[in-house]
């Protein structure tokens, strides 16, 4: 037995040995060559939630673009993709592999913000960037860590912009929420709730519509019988289209109804089918323009260019932006790169304009969620719209 | 070979595997080392599972349930009450137990085959529900973050050193159940399987056999899901729904139904297959539908059989041919 | 409110039915359920739309191939796949099931993983309003197609020598063989039949869920539930026990509380055991020691 222990206290320090990185010169500069700069890219590529990796795709091609332009001091930009399933063990296998086996440079992508929590402290014990392209809970960044930045409007922002926006319409007195009840849609839900109660309304009726569900009467039943002048809808794309579909049927399509950055216009319009359905929706739009107007259409041609068959939708454009800042971040570093270094580029990301998010990115030392609003879209004379507030075109 | 040396050498091959893998995290990174811990964990889910549908031969579904309860206890005991992990680990596996105790009820009252599947594949899914619904105890779909521990000075964020932890929980367990299998129960266990009716007329409380089954069933899946919580560090519902289920059925199913050593090979292999098949995003279900039932044509008794056929150094003589 | 729950509940509860029926029809036959039809039942539905979408056939042939793709995908499958795991365990089967329908699910997501894609709507009739009440095209569809699919195959069971054949089989295999029968084929044919009934829910369902891998997910559950309450084994059983969830869902959900339409099938399954295990219709479920 006395045997057994020496033997297993020997090990453990030898393995704690091997994993206490010395953040030394050659930590610094790992998974750096001077060609290449590899960057790993965590994401959903398979499960149910693969529909969100079209993030992870438009930013890719991003990478893409600026390796064809000759790259980053000649240096190209790698992805080394890793699923994530949406299932926070997988994620953290992910993460892990991409930090001591690939051992890449330095991280951007994951959508899933469970996962993405689940990763947090594995990731800011490494002390290698993370720059976090998606997902939206505001805990991956705050409280702050040093190495994690959120390149994408975090879920309070969001849900406050979206209660905003509910609220600038005159006369809005009853507010209804329905919702998905896991993570990603309280992560919505819960501070639009705050920014509500802060302005003294109360939600009237609180539903809930899981994933698969293929039917609202139960809920647009309920929402009848309340008669909200507002719906909060934290729903996926399938089950938007059927509450839209159900609300109209019962003949409640007056009603607007406020949608998460999950979902957009043009592609729930395409699924219900019909622009009647559609037209008193809005959705957070984390863009300067409409999905399909001229503003985009560079940054659409561009994701078709690499992967010419991706069908486009509001996903496929919200982790570009700061894969721009990553890039003016890389520039401002200049040739000798360093994890530090690029680190303390990013804190110094100040109003960067991306030319396709609606409002600017800035990092400061002290705080890493760089993203602080967003626009809405909605219908306006039929043809989608960004706004500002209710009737205000952005 | 002489006939008594057998089980002598069965017994230091038993043995010899934990300590050899001592030296495993001197070969590991952190990825690997992770993915290893993971089979751990995954061997003891497997083992508990082809407890009850293997060994005992009841068509059930619950030890999700088992799992996610061991796991929520760890998390809330640790992290609401303050308990140090390492104790949470057994009465984790007392909440499992006591899970399987309330699974045991459905097929105390009769409900078999099919019927018990699906009720408790009905239990699990509520528990999920639970899990989601009861926020203030269980964080609700944020789940549980477990917090920073040392245990004896070292950092149990470390997974190096939750590898020896795992390893020794596991040891116990496998070792325990093995006992229990090789025991007067164990082969009580098994006739309750072969024939219900015939095993009740020798006498035997085939009542308290199943529950004691699905309790201990219940205790080994719910140490394990202590072990999970502090394997990824923060528990979530999702971690507890089909998924996990049916990888973990198919763990008992490739590696062999009822068989201790195909456990541990089911989930050793079904844990490092998803591992290569990251090369392919998006295929990971098609492969695996594919593989499973692949092995279900060709080694319908599973791995375990293949290597039984090759020595009988692992014979399980408890397991039915 | 109570009679638009109710007709939205029956318009739910006819694909839980339906779904719930193609499970009994594999059962009775033989006696293994399958615990990877909600992917058949997606299958189908992605099929129909390649034949729409992609193919340009029109509807109702696109569906007719569709379902009879499907047929022969299910005798294929009990041909090459459960007739080799039947000498094993029996959760063997379990699991041979689940891994095909893992394998339709992998090809989906290869294809469409990434997209949530719109079926054509077939037949966009204007809802009919009587006072508060809400009769859709959709409900009046659904509810009338497997209405038609009802009788005939209830018809089929009751009045030709295919119903007794079924009843033999189901009864007593042996007794089924030493008459003559043809088991084997006649199971083929069972799996042909479920996969078939089991995609036309799919096509029915599509246009109203859009269409993407996990569509079948949540049915099969609901199909458990169906059967469990009608008792299994029982096709009328099957049936009722479907319109019954549905409805159940729906009142559920608007009087009680939206959260609890999830849980409504496990609840179901759970009360129904313990309190009448057999059923309404099925035979004995418990087995006493």
């Amino acid at each position: 037995m006395k045997r057994l222990k020496t033997v297993l206290a020997c090990a453990v320090l030898a393995a704690s040995a091997v994993t206490a990185q010395a953040q030394s010169q050659d930590w610094e500069t790992e998974g750096l060559s001077d060609d290449a700069i590899t960057i790993g890219v965590m994401g959903p590529f398979s499960g149910n939630a693969a529909s969100y990796s079209k993030a992870l795709i438009g930013m890719m091609a991003y990478y893409d673009k600026i390796n064809d332009e000759g790259g980053i001091y000649g240096r190209k930009l790698v992805a080394v993709q890793e699923d994530t399933a949406c299932d926070s063990a997988k994620g953290i296998a992910a993460a892990k592999k991409l930090l001591s086996q690939d051992k890449v440079f330095m991280l951007q992508g994951n959508s899933c913000s469970g996962v993405a929590l689940a990763m947090r402290p594995i990731i800011e014990d490494s002390g290698v960037p993370w720059i976090v392209a998606h997902a939206v809970s505001d805990s991956i960044s705050d409280p702050l860590a040093k190495n994690i930045f959120h390149g994408v409007p975090t879920g309070s922002a969001n849900g406050r912009a979206m209660a905003a926006f509910v609220l600038s319409k005159p006369d809005t007195k009853k507010v209804a929420i329905i919702e998905h009840s896991n993570d990603w849609a309280h992560s919505y839900s819960d501070p639009a709730r705050a920014y509500l109660e802060e302005h003294g309304v109360t939600p009237t009726e609180e539903l809930t519509m899981e994933r698969g569900e293929t039917d609202a009467t139960a809920q647009v039943l309920r929402l009848r019988q309340d008669k909200p002048d507002f719906i909060i809808a934290a729903l996926y794309e399938a089950e938007t289209a059927i509450f839209l579909r159900d609300l109209k049927k019962y003949g409640l399509g007056d009603i607007p109804v406020m949608g998460t950055a999950g979902t957009d216009l043009e592609n729930t319009m395409k699924r219900t089918g019909d622009f009647d359905t559609v037209k008193n929706y809005y959705v957070i739009h984390s863009y300067i323009d409409n999905l399909d107007g001229p503003k985009m259409k560079p940054w659409a041609d561009m994701i078709h260019k690499y992967y010419p068959d991706e069908q486009l939708s509001t996903f496929s454009f919200v982790s570009i932006g700061s894969a721009e800042a990553l890039v003016a971040a890389l520039k401002a570093v200049g040739p000798d790169l360093t994890r530090s270094k690029l680190i303390d580029a990013l804190n110094q990301v100040h109003d960067f304009d991306t030319g396709i998010l609606s409002d600017p990115i800035t990092w400061t030392p002290e705080d890493h969620q760089g993203v602080k609003g967003s626009a809405v879209a909605g219908f306006v004379d039929g043809k989608p719209t960004v706004l500002k507030a209710w009737g205000q075109p952005y | 070979m002489q006939v008594s040396s057998l089980p002598r050498l069965r017994r230091r091959l038993f043995w010899a595997v934990p300590v050899l893998l001592l030296a495993l995290p001197l070969l590991t990174n952190e990825y690997t080392q992770f993915v290893a811990n993971g089979m751990l964990i995954a061997a003891l889910v497997t083992l508990g599972f082809s407890l009850v549908i293997g060994n005992l031969g009841q068509l059930a579904f619950a030890n999700t349930a088992f799992f996610g309860l061991g796991a929520y206890a760890s998390a809330i005991l640790s992290a609401t009450l303050g308990l140090p992990w390492i104790v949470t680990i057994p009465l984790s596996g007392l909440v499992g137990a006591l899970g399987g105790f309330v699974a045991s009820s459905a097929a105390l009252r009769g409900i078999r085959a099919y019927y018990l599947a699906i009720i408790t594949l009905a239990f699990g899914e509520l528990m999920r529900w639970v899990y989601v619904h009861a926020r203030p105890v269980t964080g609700g779909t944020n789940g549980l973050a477990l917090p920073k521990e040392t245990l004896f000075g070292f950092s149990l964020s470390d997974d190096k050193v939750k590898f020896y932890v795992f390893l020794l929980v596991a040891v116990l367990l496998i070792k325990a159940t093995s006992n229990l299998l090789r025991s007067r129960l164990g082969r009580a266990i098994m006739a309750v399987r072969e024939n219900e009716v015939a095993t009740a007329s020798l006498g035997i409380p085939t009542a308290r056999i199943i529950l004691m089954t699905f309790a201990w069933s219940g205790f080994v899946t719910g140490c394990a899901g202590a072990l999970f919580a502090r394997h990824v560090g923060h528990v979530f519902p999702e971690s507890f729904g089909m998924i996990q289920l049916i990888s973990s059925f198919a763990m008992v199913l490739v590696g062999g139904l009822g068989s201790i050593l195909g456990a541990v090979l089911g989930a050793v292999l079904l844990t490092a297959l998803p591992e290569y098949l990251r090369a392919f995003p998006g295929l990971e279900e098609l492969f695996f539908g594919l593989i499973v039932g692949a092995v279900l044509l060709v080694l319908p008794m599973g791995l375990a059989s293949l290597l039984r056929r090759a020595s009988p150094l692992f014979s399980e003589r408890y397991y039915r041919e | 409110m109570f009679l638009q729950l109710t007709l939205g509940g029956l318009s739910q509860g006819a694909i839980y039915a339906l779904v719930a029926l193609s499970l009994t029809v594999v059962y009775r036959s033989t006696t293994v359920v399958n615990f990877g039809h909600g992917d058949f039942v997606m299958a189908g539905a992605f099929i129909s739309y390649v034949l729409v979408v992609i193919a340009g056939v029109a509807f109702l042939p696109a569906a007719v191939l569709a379902v009879l793709a499907m047929f022969v995908l299910g005798v294929l499958f009990s041909r090459g796949l459960i007739r080799r795991v039947r000498g094993g365990p029996h959760i063997g089967l379990a699991l041979m099931c689940i891994a095909a329908g893992y394998v339709l699910r992998g090809i989906a997501r290869m294809v469409w993983g990434r997209e949530v894609l719109p079926m054509p709507r077939v037949f966009d009739i204007e809802p009919i309003f009587i006072g508060n009440l809400v009769i859709t095209g959709d409900a009046v569809f659904i509810i009338g197609t497997v209405l038609v699919l009802l009788l005939t195959l209830f018809g089929l069971l009751a009045f030709t020598d295919l119903g007794k054949m079924v009843q033999a089989v189901y009864q007593s295999p042996r007794g089924a063989r030493l008459i003559g029968l043809n088991v084997e084929l006649f199971d083929d044919f069972s799996w042909g039949v479920g996969a078939a009934l089991g995609a036309i829910g799919g096509i029915l369902i599509a246009p109203v869920s859009l269409l993407h891998p996990d569509l079948g997910a949540s049915f099969l559950i609901k199909g458990f539930a169906a059967m469990t309450l009608g008792g299994f084994g029982a096709p009328f059983g099957a049936v009722l026990g479907g319109l019954i969830l549905g409805v159940a869902e729906q009142y559920a959900g608007a009087y009680i509380d939206t959260s609890l339409i999830e849980i409504t099938a496990y609840l179901v399954i759970v009360l129904v055991l313990f309190l009448r295990p057999q059923g309404l219709f099925g035979r004995k479920a418990v087995v006493k020691v």
